[in-house]
């Protein structure tokens, strides 16, 4: 229960950043560039977009769905749990192929999209344990 | 109550969030709502007021510039082929140069980024190249133009190349002068003026040796700065 709580309030967080970085894709306000490759590089790169869809935008869908489930969860619909669990597995796959990219594909990292994957990763976290404790 | 209260939660949320990124896409990109008039207005009102003109070291002579020498506006653009804002810069630019024509000079000036961009200095090489025989603006305006299709391959040699022929260049001419010491020179020229000038990150664009600032870089409000240094000009 408690950890499902937690588990929305932290899915919020990722909700507000993947908004953030849907807006900054849309807008085309990328920062400017430095010496220091970044933000920029990343969302103005072919990656960032799926079938025309900004991916900052999935993204937000999929912090919502979390948050979404991790309420039901915390009200003790059991279904909403399991399927956390699954949704936030497959985030943090996708949240994997993600670094991937930056880190040797796109060779820039943007902190937002970081922040993102630290998210998804103390949501893993999170569902794991919620799991467990349900089992005992 | 206990019924509908997780779902009216989840409502809400998907209200705020909804709501909030609508209203940030309709800000974000400068209504002129979002930043009252001030960096745009005070130029205009009070000259006394602005900040001293930024002088540099000089960049690499002859600059490549575009519009009449002795312009009441004088744009000075430090930029890296392979940013991608400054490729979304490049129309914004070529738009105030076509309203603005001879009162308005555009000075480009390079300052790549090799250590985030990989064929910065391979871009600006293959532009100032062009440069020496005399197409410097068409090599850079292809390069940026398609910046989308080259920044992401291993290899734009044979990309830039395609450009070269499509300009007309000599082309080995042009090949042999993208290693050619005056090339290199007038790139490290231009990025040295960029850092004695406090340039930092592309683009960097200057207006009569004043900073404009980035969130000031859009087309509605670029050409409202230029307009403001033109009255400005016209009543000193």
């Amino acid at each position: 229960m408690k950890l499902y709580i937690t588990a929305a309030v932290v899915s919020l967080i990722g909700l507000a950043d993947a908004i953030y970085l849907t807006v900054e894709h849309v807008t085309g306000q990328s920062v400017r560039c430095t010496i220091v490759a970044g933000c920029s590089e990343v969302l103005s790169s072919q990656y960032a977009v799926v079938a025309g869809v900004p991916l900052a935008a999935v993204g937000a869908a999929a912090y919502f769905t979390v948050f979404s489930l991790a309420i039901l969860a915390a009200f003790g619909y059991r279904f909403a749990g399991t399927l956390l669990t699954l949704v936030v597995l497959l985030m943090f796959l996708f949240s994997l192929w993600l670094i991937y990219l930056q880190a040797f594909v796109i060779q820039a990292f943007c902190q937002f999209c970081l922040l993102s994957a630290a998210v998804t990763t103390a949501l893993t976290v999170i569902a794991l344990f919620a799991r467990r404790t349900a089992r005992l | 109550m206990k019924r509908i209260l997780p779902f009216a939660i989840i409502l809400l949320v998907l209200g705020v969030a909804v709501g909030s990124g609508w209203y940030l896409t309709r800000v974000t990109p400068g209504s002129p709502a979002t930043t009252p008039a001030p960096a745009a207005s005070q130029p205009s009102s009070n000259p006394q007021q602005r900040p001293a003109p930024i002088r540099g070291v000089p960049g690499a002579e002859p600059a490549q510039t575009l519009g009449s020498a002795n312009a009441p506006v004088q744009l000075e653009e430090f930029g890296d082929y392979q940013c991608p804002p400054c490729g979304m810069f490049h129309p914004i630019l070529e738009q105030m140069h076509k309203e603005f024509g001879d009162k308005l000079r555009i000075t480009f000036r390079n300052f790549p980024l090799p250590q985030a961009h990989q064929h910065a200095i391979a871009a600006a090489s293959a532009a100032e190249a062009a440069g020496l025989q005399g197409k410097f603006w068409p090599m850079h305006d292809l390069i940026y133009e398609h910046q989308r299709d080259w920044k992401d391959k291993m290899d734009v040699a044979p990309i830039f190349e395609g450009y070269a022929n499509q300009i007309g260049l000599d082309v080995e001419r042009w090949k042999k002068d993208i290693g050619s010491e005056q090339v290199a020179q007038r790139i490290f020229l231009d990025s040295r003026r960029g850092q004695s000038m406090g340039v930092k990150g592309t683009p960097t664009v200057f207006i009569n040796g004043r900073e404009v600032p980035f969130d000031q870089l859009l087309e509605e409000k670029l050409r409202v700065v230029i307009q403001n240094e033109l009255a400005a000009a016209g009543s000193r």
